[in-house]
């Protein structure tokens, strides 16, 4: 096999056993690799009865045909499985270095099963992998354990570590790479803590690939980096960000503030740009590998109550949540909540989505002194959130930490109040973008995202912007923002086009100059996949489809794609004032042109089978 | 051309409407956080057809030609399309994206100045008619 290894590793905790396993061609052929090459081994293995935290459930990660090429933006890879947080289909892309050692060791994936008896960690060296004891490392922060692997193995060693809110059980969890890159969303900490597993490690001593045509590879991919690093958004990510456009999203009504009850703060937009990061806190950049856009902070608050030393500095997700989402405009608390959250080991958008809807809920009463044992949770207090709210959260503390471990929307149920002002779709906070601001398209991707709301499941918000275009496969179409018109349409391309950014493992920030015929030459001349555009798209559609069979298994019909009221109300201020999203709409016209059910939300069975699923349709239809 | 006589007047124009934003209470400020030279390159559309805006050091100025000095961003289109985007008629970024501008150097200070484009068109349609262009507007 070309590009890829062909190879995964399995890995049973229980039994203490590891073997490789070589896959069929056909499936990186038919899924593309990462999150559909997981959504594929999860559909034919997974016992579907099982708890996301039971040792049968399958925890992977997965790389990309493209892991270790050397192009910007092109070795991330992808977490999968059934989410802890949701409870269905779920997965989560990481950058940073993991995937191309994965790739150099020769594999591409790893599939973890069973619960080891006491804490552990797997360590690879190309192909020997053991299962370690972990007991030191359990109830340590990840900024700890990775220091201390990276002494004990050195530098290079590339680490996946979880944090102690993994360990308890905390829903919105994450897996921290080399102490910077996380895989955010949908809570796979916690599914590795459910298997005693704190860490992999991971070290190739060679770096090493085969590609199906080396020459023309190498031809292109000079000119590609060339691109992709002179293009207007690697310039401004590199300079200022992911933050960079804070300010200009403000105007638009794209930023949430306050639990979502507003879409204008001009201070805070001023206060919290990637452009203040920069002059304010901003020491150097950082980048994933072979990455020439480098939109990776490193800051240091050198005095104040949120001084934090040089390290990983926020991204934009952060800012926002640990920002105006909670009131505040204090960039320095941002920096230091960031750290705190990757230290326990939580995702920021969901960490700071559930304690903003906890502030909110405290504002109405419908969260009292005797729910948070005397805590008060006002709007902008960063001291108590950052000091007495993360930690509690992360240990599951007192009756607070307990019930905001839930997330939003598992808070709001075990109160019984409150689920009306949660901003999520299918049981995933929604991250920091306003549909009714950024673009109603953002809002039918939000809802269709098989792993809830996500503004990366697909290009639509670089398309509303105007910043994605593919004349190669017919879409020209330039979207208003602010209306439904054309949506439905722009979101057939928009989410197979997700799926194949999300399965080759590309950074979305940095594949805005991959052209189609780019796309193309990549899996043809790394991969051998022999695509035409055609077949590539059809791909794309096949991911997108069989995550969504997935979640049917999992009980979710099309009632399930949906946002919340909240999301839903008119926006009361701002440019925005007034405005409303129209999902209804869009999501009709979306089923109609997928050929999907609009009640059970899967594609009809002929839309399957046209799609190369006979057999996938045979077990739902 | 399809909207100006010459490059002249259009370069003309565009250094007056440079002038009128310094002065608007709103602009003016915004222009000066971008702390940048800026040159609009428009010689697709004619030979110096171009204008610069130094927001350098708390202080601006503009002029037409040769900038002074290593502009730190520099925006390439044609004049017409100069004329659709000071009208906001043109989504910057889509243009961008279909190559209709080219971005050369650090565009950071672009982003300060997205949020204003509104405010800028509405100057630009108010000097257009005092400059007897009324037929210039775009609807
Ligand atoms: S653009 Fe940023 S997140 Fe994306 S690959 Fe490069 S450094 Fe990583």
């Amino acid at each position: 096999m070309k590009g890829n290894t062909g190879k995964i590793v399995n890995v049973d905790l229980t039994a203490g056993r590891i073997d490789i396993e070589t896959l069929p061609e056909e499936y990186y052929r038919k899924y593309i690799g990462g999150s559909g090459l997981a959504a594929k081994l999860f559909w034919e293995r997974a016992n579907f009865k099982a708890d996301p935290l039971s040792p049968e459930a399958m925890l992977m990660f997965m790389n990309g045909p493209l892991a270790g090429i050397r192009v910007s933006g092109a070795s991330r890879s992808s977490v999968g499985g059934r989410s802890p947080q949701t409870g269905h289909w779920g997965d989560s892309s990481v950058g940073g270095y993991f995937a191309p050692e994965l790739r150099y060791a020769g594999f591409d994936g790893i599939v973890i099963k069973g619960r080891a008896s006491q804490p552990s960690f797997l360590l690879i060296m190309d192909d020997k992998i053991t299962i370690e004891d972990a007991a030191e490392y359990w109830g340590k922060g990840t900024e700890e354990v990775t220091r201390t692997l990276k002494g004990k193995y050195g530098k290079n060693y590339r680490t996946l570590v979880i944090g102690p809110a993994a360990e308890n059980g905390v829903r919105f969890t994450l897996i921290l790479n080399d102490g910077h890159n996380t895989t955010g969303r949908a809570g796979y900490g916690s599914l590795m803590g459910s298997k005693n597993l704190k860490a992999i490690v991971i070290k190739a001593t060679k770096k090493e690939r085969t590609l199906a045509e080396p020459a023309a590879f190498e031809a292109m991919r000079k000119d590609l980096n060339e691109r992709i690093k002179g293009s207007l958004a690697a310039n401004v990510l590199h300079e200022d960000g992911t933050a960079a456009n804070l300010l200009g999203g403000m105007f638009i009504g794209d930023v949430p503030i306050k639990n979502w009850t507003s879409n204008y703060w001009e201070e805070a937009g001023e206060a919290l740009s990637g452009g203040s990061l920069t002059s304010q806190y901003l020491t150097r950049r950082g980048a994933c590998a072979y990455c020439e856009i480098a939109c990776k902070r490193i800051v240091e608050v050198k005095d104040g109550p949120f001084a934090v030393p040089e390290g990983p500095g926020p991204e934009y997700e952060t800012i926002v949540s640990f920002g105006c989402l909670m009131g505040s405009i204090d960039l320095a608390a941002t920096c230091k909540a960031g750290r705190v959250c990757n230290d326990l080991g939580m995702d920021s958008i969901s960490c700071g989505g559930t304690i903003a809807w906890a502030m909110e809920a405290f504002e109405r009463g419908d969260l009292t002194l005797s729910d948070t044992e005397g805590i008060e949770l006002k709007w902008g207090d960063m001291d108590t959130v950052i000091n007495r709210i993360l930690p509690a959260i992360a240990r599951r503390e007192g009756k607070l930490g307990d019930l905001l471990a839930e997330g939003s929307v598992g808070a709001a149920k075990k109160i019984g109040k409150g689920m009306d002002y949660t901003a999520h779709s299918k049981g995933l906070e929604a991250p920091m973008h306003d549909p009714r601001g950024g673009g109603q398209g953002m809002a039918l991707s939000y809802a269709m995202s098989p792993r809830g709301a996500c503004h990366v499941a697909d290009p639509m918000m670089f398309m509303e912007m105007g910043g994605k275009y593919y004349p190669e496969i017919g879409f020209e179409l330039i979207l208003d923002p602010r209306s439904t018109e054309n949506k439905a349409l722009a979101a057939t391309t928009s989410v197979a086009l997700g799926a194949i950014e999300n399965s080759a493992c590309f950074c979305n920030f940095a594949d805005g100059e991959v052209t189609i015929p780019d796309w193309l030459n990549l899996f043809n001349y790394v991969a051998g996949y022999d695509w035409t555009a055609e077949d590539m798209m059809l791909a794309g559609r096949r991911v997108f489809f069989l995550k969504r069979l997935i979640n049917y298994r999992y009980g979710l019909t099309a009632g399930d794609d949906d946002l919340t009221p909240r999301m839903l109300e008119p926006a009361r201020d701002g440019e925005v004032k007034g405005v409303q999203v129209d999902l209804a709409k869009m999501k009709k016209d979306f089923y109609k042109l997928m050929r999907m059910d609009p009640d059970k939300g899967i594609p009809t069975r002929e839309a399957l089978e046209d799609a190369g699923m006979a057999e996938e349709a045979q077990q739902v239809w | 051309m399809e909207f100006w006589k010459d490059s002249d007047e259009a370069v003309r124009t565009i250094v007056k409407l440079q002038e009128e934003a310094f002065k608007d209470p709103d602009l003016g400020p915004a222009l000066k956080k971008v702390n940048q030279l800026i040159l609009y390159d428009y010689t697709e559309s004619g030979p110096g057809c171009a204008v610069w805006v130094d927001c350098r050091n708390g202080q601006l100025s503009c002029g037409a030609g040769d900038p002074p000095g290593k502009p730190d961003l520099v925006l390439s289109l044609s004049a017409d399309d100069a004329h659709r985007a000071w009208s906001n008629k043109l989504n910057p970024i889509v243009a961008i994206t279909r190559k209709k501008i080219r971005v050369k150097g650090s565009a950071t200070g672009l982003l300060k100045l997205a949020p204003k484009t509104k405010r800028t068109a509405e100057i630009y349609t108010q000097l257009l008619k005092d400059l007897n262009m009324a037929d210039k507007i775009l609807k």
